[in-house]
């Protein structure tokens, strides 16, 4: 089971806990979803004057978004707007604040933790370290980065991307009056958390300032509407890919079987491919497992499934999925 | 020896399992409370559904990007005959 599904969710009208878990002490947190079995989580967290902590480390990828206030962070200063990526293991610098802050915080493969250490795991990959102020630093460029893709006005700024699962985090804006006429779903699950502004979906109604939503695969949203503009942090867990249509009563099965059938009309070779090995392409069968299936070489990243993220990936089940809404089975097994 | 940081995550605290518990709890509360929410909204959801498919056979559908296409009367779902038709939250 992994994260369920968040929607929507607005953390202003919540108060915050005090953290005690070790590294957090002195500030306090909000939780905005959380993965029920690795701890994985989405926080919104205080950091209180006179926080501090020496330099360690983590255990898991975390992701920091400062939302307001300043941080010392070893020699620099960070402002509203940075992004931190720390992959699991890499050492952080002595954290220090003086006038309070608000971040949001993302550990992705556990729990909160953190260890006392100046140096890094000798096994974390500090090469996938990302420190940008997104406010200052790389420009708005189209939404249109993924095809089908969004409409005029939606556009965002990439702050981290995953080579091995295209997963992404980026900061968005809607203009004022956006419009998007159709609904979406994608593959990934999808997050987000609204820094600034309202929109609105059909199914869910209007997102405000401090709105967020942890969003699994193949579940509809949109139509899309911004009256006066908003900007956003987003994320997805891997690919993000826009399967459009305009069937408001679809559920997550039938759009899982549409983006199969996608599959089957525009990638066959993939498709065939998938099917045959292990015979997992069956509509009520395993989700994202690949048991007795070849697993396929990746000549430029041969160690690919040793990758926590991909790992992860081919072991989440969503209950959902498995759950028959339509009455229609299709038993090849019977044939 | 594993070539991943996270397999050698120590085990567990004590405090951090009691964490991870109440936090399981508190998150059980607010998808329920979610649930409620937006099932109350289904009046309201049901006339945005219609202006939706109002406008995508009049206006048109966003294909991709700004290209949209009208959508015939042929083409428009109709509401199933299903519980969770109206079902958003999963």
């Amino acid at each position: 089971m992994a994260r369920p599904h968040i929607e929507p969710f607005v953390e202003l009208n919540e108060g915050y806990k005090p953290f005690r878990l070790l590294g957090f002490v002195g500030s306090e947190y909000k939780t905005l979803s959380l993965d029920v079995d690795t701890g994985a989580c989405s926080l919104k967290v205080r950091f209180n004057n006179g926080y501090s902590r020496p330099p360690g480390l983590s255990y898991s990828d975390t992701e920091l978004f400062l939302l307001s206030g300043s941080m010392t962070y070893g020699d620099e200063t960070l402002v509203e707007g940075h992004y931190l990526f720390i992959p699991a293991g890499h050492s952080t610098p002595a954290i220090k604040v003086d006038d309070g802050c608000e971040a949001l915080l993302f550990c992705n493969d556990s729990e909160p933790n953190f260890v006392e250490s100046d140096a890094s795991h000798e096994l974390a990959l500090g090469s996938g370290y990302v420190s940008v102020n997104s406010y200052n630093d790389p420009p708005w460029s189209s939404g249109s980065i993924v095809s089908p893709s969004v409409a005029s006005g939606c556009m965002i700024k990439l702050l981290r991307f995953d080579p091995l699962t295209e997963a992404m985090t980026f900061l968005y804006m809607m203009s004022p009056e956006f419009m998007q006429d159709n609904i979406s779903y994608h593959d990934c699950a999808e997050e987000s958390y609204h820094i600034w502004g309202t929109s609105w979906m059909m199914q869910f109604g209007d997102l405000p300032t401090g709105g967020y939503f942890w969003r699994p695969p193949y579940i509809n949203h949109g139509s899309f509407r911004s009256k006066l503009g908003c900007i956003a942090l987003g994320r997805t867990d891997s690919k993000l890919h826009n399967y459009f249509h305009f069937n408001p009563w679809s559920n997550p099965d039938e759009n899982l079987q549409r983006a199969a059938a996608f599959l089957y009309r525009q990638r066959p070779q993939l498709f065939k491919w998938v099917a045959a090995a292990g015979g997992h392409n069956h509509p009520h069968g395993p989700v994202g497992q690949a048991d007795g299936a070849v697993l396929p070489e990746d000549f430029e990243s041969p160690a690919y499934l040793d990758h926590p993220q991909t790992d992860m990936l081919s072991k989440q089940m969503y209950r959902f999925l498995n759950a028959d809404r339509s009455g229609k089975h299709h038993h090849h097994h019977d044939d | 020896m594993s070539k991943n940081v996270q397999d050698h995550k120590p085990p567990r605290s004590k405090q951090a399992e009691e964490w991870l518990t109440e936090e399981i709890a508190s998150q059980e509360q607010r998808y329920q409370a979610i649930i409620d929410e937006q099932t109350a909204l289904t009046p309201e959801r049901e006339k945005w559904y219609a202006e939706f498919l109002r406008i995508v056979s009049t206006k048109g559908f966003n294909v991709t990007g700004d290209m949209r296409r009208v959508i015939t009367e042929e083409e428009l779902p109709t509401k199933p005959d299903r519980d969770d038709a109206m079902k958003v939250v999963w």
